[in-house]
């Protein structure tokens, strides 16, 4: 009798710590970030607006890059992001490689993707100054587009052609990470969602059709109008993003 | 509000508990109810799960669910003369805003874990249902197949964005043993911001393992059918074409249709059972409708 109560004993002792490992092991997001009180922003979604076509298009379409190094979309997240946080957290400065943060890029092997972070050993190495709970990092993200494998990436515009039409889009298409600042784990990671669900262009982030196409020009820096829009884009869905995120 | 799901799932817990499902039920019908009818907007929100896994994304965002049914009329076994209607569910759910990827109505499940975006592989699986010969006069004598999974593997590529080739090959487990390759290219073309139609033609290759069961007559099942001892091999099984039109009528309603025509070649063709009491020539036919609509995840 004694030896069952024991076993008892035992076995609900067993039952707590696996309990709490595995409240540990599946401790949400959301828990996770209530720890976190000083947070650094990274923005690298790089100086490229990209022009590609899609639909009924010909062989050998890569889409073309062209500067926009002068609308600095970069701190205009970090700025936005900063101020967005701020009443929940203490953002300070950091200094990072903006081009090496840039030049990563996702790998085609799904598995790869969940498994081992693409931008973790960066911030492990190339961020000063460490010791921050958290580290917030914003860089361009992917999305398809149309029935066949179509891939847009980052800012830009695409023009997509059906048989009797052709239209155009412009699209910020980002991703937000929440690094640990001591571990270097991803506690969360969200690509921003579409800011409109009611027009018949699909495009998971946000995106816009455009009233009148664009020239597929190198002048798109100093055309006032694509650079509203894209701030327009940023403006509506950096705070949903981040608030999905539980950051605010 | 999460406290309030949490509760709903805890089966006694007592009055307090049952209240806040109650409510939380209400809440969500409410607001499911009021979103769904302002058109094309967030339907409603669902609390994040109150715990996470390891290696699996964040559950959190917008999502699109979409839910609808077709009806597909379809030879009643493979080699039928007489056909059949049957329904078949359309459900799934994927991160707002992402198009709907081409696909025939011939593809199996199937998940890409290689994306190149031109270049897609992965594991892909079919269900095979079992063929039994009460379901129809022309099998009777001939035994019963038990249902069959085909799991393996496909690989797609889009030279262009109108135009798919596709490969699966798959090995059964169940009512057959056998491999089963099928082949298709597709030719997609958007005709109109909402009009996509495709067509292109189709072959499948199949082992004897794979063909044997639904086409082979050993002695017993020629003495009981009625039919001439044959022996099925492998080898080219199916050539045809296939057609589909999709017409989005707004963001969220959306209507297809589709005919796939395939000719049995080979020992599937040559065998008594086709060449008796069915038919060489096998149509499919499908028209369907989806409602799409978006929920949130907070």
């Amino acid at each position: 009798m004694q030896l069952t109560g024991r076993r008892v004993a035992f076995t609900m002792l067993m039952l707590v710590v696996l309990g709490h490992s595995a409240s540990a092991l599946f401790e949400t997001r959301d828990a996770k970030l209530q720890a976190v009180r000083t947070v650094g922003i990274i923005s690298a979604l790089g100086d490229g607006f990209i022009f590609s076509k899609a639909g009924l298009t010909g062989f050998g379409n890569p889409g073309r890059s062209v500067s926009i190094a002068s609308w600095a979309l970069d701190d205009v997240f970090t700025q936005q992001a900063s101020a967005l946080l701020s009443s929940r957290f203490q953002i300070k400065p950091v200094s990072y490689s903006r081009a090496n943060f840039v030049a990563i890029t996702e790998s085609p092997l799904r598995p790869v993707e969940l498994i081992r972070d693409r931008f973790r050993k960066l911030v492990e190495t190339e961020v000063t100054p460490q010791g921050l709970d958290a580290l917030v990092v914003i860089t361009r993200a992917r999305a398809d587009l149309g029935a066949g494998g179509r891939k847009v990436e980052g800012i830009g515009l695409v023009t997509y052609s059906t048989m009797t039409e052709s239209y155009s889009a412009i699209h910020a298409l980002y991703e937000i990470r929440v690094v640990d600042g001591k571990t270097f784990e991803v506690i969360e990671k969200l690509a921003a969602g579409p800011v409109d669900s009611t027009t018949d262009f699909r495009l998971a982030g946000p995106s816009r059709l455009l009233d009148q196409g664009v020239e597929d020009s190198s002048d798109v820096a100093s055309d006032e109008r694509l650079h509203g829009a894209i701030l327009d884009l940023i403006t509506r869905s950096l705070p949903t993003t981040l608030q999905d995120m539980h950051l605010r | 509000m999460r406290d309030r799901i949490r509760a709903c799932f805890r089966p006694a817990a007592g009055a307090a508990a049952r209240r806040a499902a109650r409510s939380a039920a209400a809440a969500f019908g409410v607001t499911a109810g009021l979103s769904i009818s302002a058109f094309a907007q967030t339907a409603f929100t669902l609390p994040s799960p109150p715990f996470e896994l390891p290696l699996v994304p964040t559950l959190s965002g917008t999502w699109t669910a979409t839910i609808g049914a077709e009806g597909a009329y379809k030879p009643d076994f493979e080699g039928a003369r007489t056909s059949m209607l049957s329904p078949v569910p359309i459900a799934s759910i994927r991160r707002a805003g992402s198009p709907d990827a081409f696909r025939s109505p011939r593809d199996s499940a199937s998940i890409a874990l290689i994306d190149f975006g031109d270049l897609r592989a992965g594991p892909a699986g079919k269900f095979v249902p079992a063929r039994n010969q009460a379901s129809n006069a022309a099998l009777r004598g001939l035994g019963d197949v038990n249902a069959a999974f085909e799991l393996g593997g496909f690989i797609e590529f889009f030279p262009v964005d109108w135009f798919r080739l596709r490969n699966e090959t798959r090995a059964g487990l169940g009512g057959h043993g056998g491999v089963v390759s099928d082949f298709s290219a597709d030719f997609i073309v958007p005709v109109t911001r909402a009009l996509t139609i495709s067509a292109g033609p189709r072959f499948t290759f199949e082992s004897a393992a794979a063909t044997a069961p639904y086409f082979s007559i050993n002695q017993a099942q020629a003495m009981a059918s009625g039919l001439a001892a044959f022996n099925a091999r492998g080898g080219a099984h199916a050539a045809g074409v296939g057609a589909q039109v999709r017409y989005r009528i707004n963001p969220q309603w959306e209507v297809h249709s589709y005919v796939e025509y395939q000719r049995l070649l080979g020992d599937a063709a040559r065998s008594p059972l086709v060449t008796v009491r069915g038919s060489a020539n096998q149509t499919t036919v499908g028209i369907g409708a989806s409602y799409s609509f978006d929920f949130k995840i907070r």
